[in-house]
């Protein structure tokens, strides 16, 4: 059972911060540790750049980025939005979607 | 010896599909973190200023001191964790988790972050509101009005 209150609270951070760090000075970011030690991305690298361009409607970048930034904002749209009082996801969705994610990182990033 | 005042309710198996006892929320955990980061790095600040290698000597032993010291003790609670109202306490006897267990949960930040902050998202869908730092020390972050502090930081 996932907590509904939560995850509005992060989805409208995550959309807050799509809308918000890219007209701050100097386009804050967060850089991946793991990628900056080993030269290997996580699963959610790419995501912000996701994120912060499915919120300004440029979707061609945004699936070269990350596909799952899409569903993300999707996801805290629908939650914003419809306010739903319980939510439950199958235990094997998060752990596909961060497989998915980071098959298609290392995949961007020519590992496979 | 434990002080008796520090007791907290004991470990219940987990019921339902919901975590096994109250859990600090999202939100004040994330704003708890920033007010503790913004003191951290004012301090730092002012180090890396005189000297950038000074300054990350002090910012690393100043935050290993503070975290270490005010999450394993009693009351466990950085100054960021008292403003929200929430403590970090051991999962499985409600009790402090200690300094060293609060040191293991400080190198723990370190994992979470590693994988663009995966291991401090997880407690958005782990049952426990754990994040990897919460399960490699064993503890569990909890709201103050259902764990009462006596003394801060005890």
């Amino acid at each position: 059972m996932l907590d509904p209150g939560e995850l509005r609270l992060a989805g409208g951070v995550m959309l807050a911060a799509g809308l918000a760090l890219p007209v701050l000075p100097g386009h804050p970011s967060l850089q991946c540790p793991l990628r900056a030690l080993s030269g290997l991305p996580c699963p959610l690298c790419g995501l912000s750049t996701s994120v912060e361009e499915t919120v300004r409607l440029n979707l061609g970048d945004a699936l070269a980025a990350n596909p799952l930034g899409v569903l993300l904002v999707l996801a805290a749209l629908a939650l914003l939005v419809l306010r739903p009082a319980r939510l439950a996801l199958p235990r094997a969705v998060m752990p596909t979607a961060l497989a998915a994610s980071w098959l298609f990182e290392l995949h961007r990033f020519s590992f496979l | 010896m434990t002080d008796p005042s520090y007791q907290q309710p004991a470990y219940q198996p987990p019921a339902g599909d919901g975590p096994s006892g109250p859990r600090a929320s999202f939100g004040r955990r994330l704003v708890a973190a920033i007010i503790d980061g913004i003191l951290l790095g004012v301090v730092g600040g002012i180090f890396y200023a005189i000297d950038n290698t000074l300054g990350y000597i002090v910012q690393l032993l100043l935050t290993i001191a503070y975290l270490t010291y005010l999450e394993g003790s009693p009351s466990g609670q950085t100054v960021g964790k008292k403003a929200m109202g929430i403590r970090v306490i051991d999962f499985r006897t409600g009790g402090s988790i200690g300094y060293g267990r609060a040191f293991i949960r400080w190198i723990g930040r370190y994992v979470s972050a590693i994988a663009c902050l995966l291991g401090y998202f997880w407690m958005l869908w782990d049952k426990e509101k754990q994040t990897w730092h919460d399960k490699f020390a064993n503890d569990v972050v909890v709201p103050e009005s259902a764990y009462p502090v006596q003394n801060w930081p005890g």
